[in-house]
């Protein structure tokens, strides 16, 4: 009986004790900056200032760099080449990816979209398929070799504020101290709950955090090869959409790394909530698709996974620039489509450059470290999120829209591919009233505006 | 084996056995909750419901993959994240 009890006891929720640091415990050490989070944002920040001469310090929750995300990734070459020249060289890149495909899905049938290049696969290259684990390693040890001091394991429990001014750290324990500095950079990636409990930012929409799920599954690279119709060492990245997301805008993606593959799939944490549509199912729904199936057969399943992905765009950034702290990588929502890596990088980077002028100027007030946003504002990593800026509207606005003209550009397809008795007008007449069945003219002509108008 | 089994398998804990990250507010409310999004929201299954308990909601703390997914849906789920070195991790990428 006792036992029991002690089963139970062990399975209700203890509430979490939250008691303050007596002032009394002394910091170890000042740094001029601390960066939250050793992402490929953090880190990039943390390298970049240690490289300007700057004390950084640079801390991460989890056990090793890459720890705590996870998800099929690519890593855009020039972006990269700009900040780290000749990275793959130094970095362990899975694939060079010469083939990028869209797949429009629908229960039985694909339309595939699809370019392959072996112009692709030569320096200096275009895209990269990356183990996240490689990559985060990778840019933390250039971040330690530049002289930032890295420490695993720690979790920042809030920021410390005097007078609004951002001025240090308190770790959760088992290492409960502080850390103080002038600049606090916060790379606590996609919902960052520091700034909000700092009241910094709001709490992010469900609308705007999609959640991913994915799975690992190995292969040998020859099978990897031979299904994908790819030279030794070359990749694919295949994006799918309509059928993955049941009825919902979303989508899925195939990534080839060396000897396994990554399926998926994701949509907004509204959508999941007001679905009913549990994560894990949505996954196990596209293995099993009749045309899926055969590319994973005799594959071990590795990992599973699932991470929260900004997709609001660039109505959805909060205020990135505060006294004494700024805000990169996905706890910024600087995610534009897919791409998160390359803006973390590159918003880390110009992080570095405004902590690095405010340090020499001794002045570390918000307007001083505008410079930030300003170099942001100047720079791709703005300029396309505003100019995408409408799309997270539209997939609200029309909801249906990546299942249901899927399904029509299939149902076109098929009508087209198959070969009938009838003359070719009465064959064109037949697909026409198919299609407008499915849905009318003017409501596929008034979507198409509104596509239109948020592509420009 | 359910696909939920299959998925837990398949991933890396560090758990906590001193500290939950994740609870619940006021299982009261949850008695009264219509939606209940938790219970398929969780990509690993954390929120499990319990008709029997004075607690109705069970939370596997020790399974999460977090996401933080459950915060953003219902108010009454207390989330933060594990402390330094516990909790999830990932090999995969």
């Amino acid at each position: 009986m006792t036992m029991l009890k002690h089963w139970y006891e062990s399975k209700k929720p203890k509430k979490p004790v939250h008691k303050p640091l007596p002032e009394t415990v002394l910091p170890c050490k000042k740094y001029d900056a601390i960066v939250v989070g050793a992402g490929p944002g953090g880190a990039s920040a943390a390298y970049f200032m240690a490289k300007e001469g700057l004390d950084v310090l640079l801390l991460e929750r989890g056990p090793y760099p890459g720890a705590k995300n996870c998800g099929g990734a690519s890593l855009i070459a020039e972006h990269t080449h700009k900040l780290f020249p000749n990275f793959w060289e130094e970095c362990e890149c899975e694939r060079i990816i010469t083939q990028q495909a869209y797949w429009l899905m629908t229960e039985d049938s694909i339309l595939a979209s699809s370019f392959q290049s072996l112009k692709l696969a030569a320096a200096p290259f275009n895209r990269f398929t990356v183990k996240r684990r490689n990559l985060y390693q990778w840019l933390c040890d250039k971040a330690v070799s530049a002289g930032a001091e890295l420490h695993l394991n720690h979790q920042v429990d809030q920021v410390l504020f005097d007078e609004g001014q951002a001025v240090g750290v308190e770790m959760s324990p088992p290492n409960q101290n502080r850390f103080l500095a002038d600049i606090i950079i916060l790379a606590d990636g996609a919902n960052s709950l520091l700034a909000e409990q700092a009241g910094l930012i709001p709490q992010v929409s469900p609308q705007d955090l999609a959640l991913y799920v994915k799975e690992t599954i190995a292969l040998p690279a020859e099978v990897i090869e031979e299904r994908f119709n790819l030279l030794p060492g070359n990749g694919t990245i295949i994006g799918l959409i309509g059928h993955p997301t049941a009825g919902f805008n979303g989508t899925g993606s195939i990534h080839t790394f060396k000897e396994s593959i990554n399926i998926n799939v994701g949509m907004a944490i509204a959508d999941f909530a007001a679905s009913g549509i549990r994560p894990y199912e949505l996954l196990e729904r596209i293995k099993k698709h009749p045309l899926i199936q055969p590319l994973l057969s005799g594959g071990v399943s590795l990992e599973y996974g699932s991470s929260a992905i900004p997709e609001g765009g660039y109505h959805a950034i909060p205020e990135l620039v505060h006294p004494g702290l700024l805000i990169v990588g996905d706890a910024a929502s600087l995610v534009n489509g897919t791409h998160g890596f390359n803006l973390a990088m590159w918003s880390g980077f110009f992080a570095a450059q405004a902590a690095y002028q405010a340090k020499i100027s001794r002045d570390f007030s918000q307007k001083k470290l505008s410079l930030y946003r300003t170099l942001l504002n100047e720079s791709f990593v703005m300029q396309d999120l505003k100019a995408n800026a409408k799309m997270a509207a539209l997939q609200r606005n029309v909801p249906y829209l990546f299942n249901l003209y899927s399904h029509l550009a299939n149902e076109t397809a098929y009508q087209m591919s198959k070969v009938y008795t009838m003359p070719k007008k009465a064959k064109r007449n037949l697909i026409f009233k198919k299609i407008t069945s499915i849905q009318p003219l003017t409501k596929m002509a008034s979507d198409l505006w509104k596509v239109i108008k948020v592509i420009q | 084996m359910s696909k939920l089994t299959h998925c837990t398998e398949l991933l890396h804990f560090t758990p906590d056995d001193y500290w939950q990250h994740i609870s619940i507010t006021d299982q009261s409310v949850c008695q009264q909750c219509r939606t209940k999004p938790c219970l398929t929201l969780c990509p690993s299954g954390v929120f499990t419901w319990n008709l029997h308990k004075s607690e109705p909601v069970l939370v596997l703390y020790k399974q999460c993959v977090e996401c933080g997914a459950c915060r953003l849906v219902c108010d009454n789920i207390n989330f933060s994240f594990p402390c330094g070195g516990y909790g999830v991790h990932f090999v995969e990428g």
